[in-house]
């Protein structure tokens, strides 16, 4: 009955007032500051239309941004009643106020997975506030943890992975800003679908982007040389055309991830779980041969350059040849020049 | 009057267009892997209908290739075996003077021409250095086409030796047939601009004089007299 009114007197106020006026945050906050202040949706779901002017003031729209800025749709008092059926039709209907100021951002996530799923009316998928927020918007990386758990909120399962991971262990127990958290890997608006075979094979230059950074990985005694011996390889080279075709592969070839994980990557010298230490490399393999022997993880020479020390076989052949073949066709050359040297001499 | 010596079976002239057909084939699909990088190979794997093609035409050739070299060198066995053709492609101590005698001559050492039998030092090379870079190539090839089997016999490091092997053998093989043998069977002033005697099986009785006198002598006893005496027989 308070609502009521309220309602009324509020009618009253405003008819009062001069037209051209659009209504100050304080004038909305005649009924939102009330906690009790509910609507109810189509669904029977009750939510709260209580704005705390507190945390609306320390966001980062709080003195800059008032109410009708995003709540454009408003233009009369008492509000014209609009039935959602429920919370998700309402954010839709809402997300796109976000862009008459974040356009980029708003344009980027139209090519994004989570847009595919919103288009598709899969009631699941985020809208803007869902990951930003709404009365209460922080800077998205402050913590730069937050990130993660802002995508936990959906994604339960990799976040606990990612936590458990040397990446994730970095950065929520140390603090560590070296690491990836979510968004570096997929991009947080336009993130495009990783079970694509497109992501797939791309893998090897998105971890290159940090794992060749040589001053990042000094401090962590990691090889930068990961990428160069990976492409060189029978996997690389196969991952690299299938990329330059630009057609989906018929077949599937190792990357990073295959061998090292993806959200549980673990630290190869001290993690026993890790699947591409010695232990459990034969395991790794058989993802895919599933016939490998014993003898079959040593084809893979890891990350390392042939050398007399490491892989010897390897290298002995490959200094043969290159003194080999220049040799061969050097001798068979001077022949064939001696042989017209002479077919002239004798004319 | 027998101006041509019929010196390849038609068997043997099969072979050679076997052989010819499917290096080339191994050569466009094993070099479209082998320099993936470039611009022309990645427009072969195009044309070619993407790299798990490529790579499966490449095995599909191997394995004949394969096949003709088992089957020749198992064929050439038997019949030497059996007596009915003699080993003439086997390197002879002659061969090596030979070498020597033709060196002197080339650089004016010496104006005497070795005198060749049936094959010359120079073919009897490239005969061998095929015969064992194709058994090179097929066993390499068959290790990184199975490398699974190959790992339940041999040591892993194996796998990328043999691919070290593979790529360096198949581009020393292309490069001698594009130097050593165009040379010797198109741009060298004695066949140009077409040596076709593997094609025909034929080659004329002046070339068979000049090039292969013991052999031509052999099959004509008479012939060097007749030679002299008869220009023109």
């Amino acid at each position: 009955m308070t609502l009521a009114a309220a309602l009324i007197s509020l009618t009253g106020a405003q008819a009062a007032g001069p037209a051209s006026d659009p209504p100050t945050n304080t004038f909305c906050m005649t009924c939102h500051d009330d906690p009790k202040f509910v609507h109810k949706l189509g669904n029977g779901e009750k939510i709260s239309l209580f704005v705390d002017q507190q945390v609306f003031a320390h966001s980062v729209h709080g003195g800059k941004l008032v109410c009708i800025d995003c709540h454009a749709d408003i233009t009369d008092v008492p509000h014209v009643t609009k039935k959602y059926q429920n919370r998700h039709a309402m954010r839709v209907a809402y997300y796109e106020m976000c862009k008459r100021c974040h356009f980029p951002e708003y344009s980027r996530l139209l090519d994004g997975v989570h847009y595919a799923k919103l288009a598709k009316g899969d009631e699941k998928a985020p809208t803007c506030v869902d990951c930003h927020g709404s009365h209460a918007m922080a800077k998205p990386a402050r913590p730069r943890a937050l990130i993660s758990r802002t995508c936990a909120q959906c994604h339960t399962a990799i976040a606990a992975a990612y936590a458990r991971s040397v990446h994730g262990k970095a950065l929520l127990e140390e603090d560590n800003h070296d690491v990836p958290v979510c968004t570096d890997c997929h991009h947080p608006h336009d993130n495009s679908n990783p079970l694509a075979a497109s992501w797939h094979l791309a893998i090897p230059q998105l971890c290159a982007r940090c794992h060749t950074n040589k001053p990042m990985m000094a401090k962590y005694k990691i090889s930068t040389e990961v990428l160069t011996t990976y492409l060189a390889d029978f996997h690389g080279v196969t991952a690299s055309i299938e990329r330059s075709e630009k057609a989906d592969p018929r077949a599937f070839t190792a990357t990073c991830t295959d061998c090292h994980g993806i959200h549980d990557i673990a630290r190869i010298t001290d993690d026993r779980s890790s699947p591409v230490i010695k232990a459990n490399l034969l395991a790794s393999c058989r993802h895919c041969h599933k016939a490998a022997g014993p003898n079959f993880p040593s084809a893979w020479i890891g990350h390392y350059e042939a050398s007399p020390r490491h892989a010897p076989l390897v290298w002995a052949v490959s200094v043969f040849y290159k003194i080999f073949i220049p040799f061969v066709i050097g001798g068979l050359v001077l022949q064939i020049l001696l042989h017209l040297w002479r077919v002239v001499v004798n004319r | 009057m027998n101006e041509y010596v019929t010196r390849f079976s038609v068997q043997q002239r099969l072979e050679h267009l076997c052989v010819m057909l499917l290096f080339l084939v191994l050569a466009v699909s094993g070099f479209a892997q082998k320099f993936f990088e470039a611009q022309w190979a990645q427009w072969l794997i195009v044309a070619m209908g993407g790299i798990h093609r490529v790579r499966w035409v490449h095995r599909g050739a191997g394995i004949l290739f394969a096949a003709v070299v088992v089957g020749h060198l198992a064929w050439a066995l038997y019949l030497v075996a059996s007596r009915r053709s003699k080993p003439s492609i086997v390197p002879t101590r002659k061969d090596f003077s030979d070498a020597v005698m033709m060196i002197r001559y080339y650089l004016r050492l010496s104006d005497e021409e070795a005198r060749f039998d049936r094959y010359d030092y120079r073919q009897k090379f490239e005969y061998w250095g095929m015969v064992l870079g194709s058994m090179l190539m097929i066993v390499t090839g068959f290790m990184l086409y199975l490398p699974v089997l190959t790992t339940r016999f041999l040591p892993g490091e194996f796998i990328p030796a043999a691919r070290i092997a593979h790529s360096n053998e198949g581009l020393l093989a292309f490069l001698v047939v594009i130097t050593w043998h165009i040379y010797n069977a198109h741009l060298s002033p004695d066949v140009f601009p077409f040596d076709v005697g593997i094609f025909t099986g034929k080659m004329s009785r002046e070339r068979m004089e000049k090039e292969h006198p013991l052999e031509y002598e052999r099959m004509h006893p008479d012939a060097e007299q007749e030679s002299h005496d008869h220009p023109e027989a």
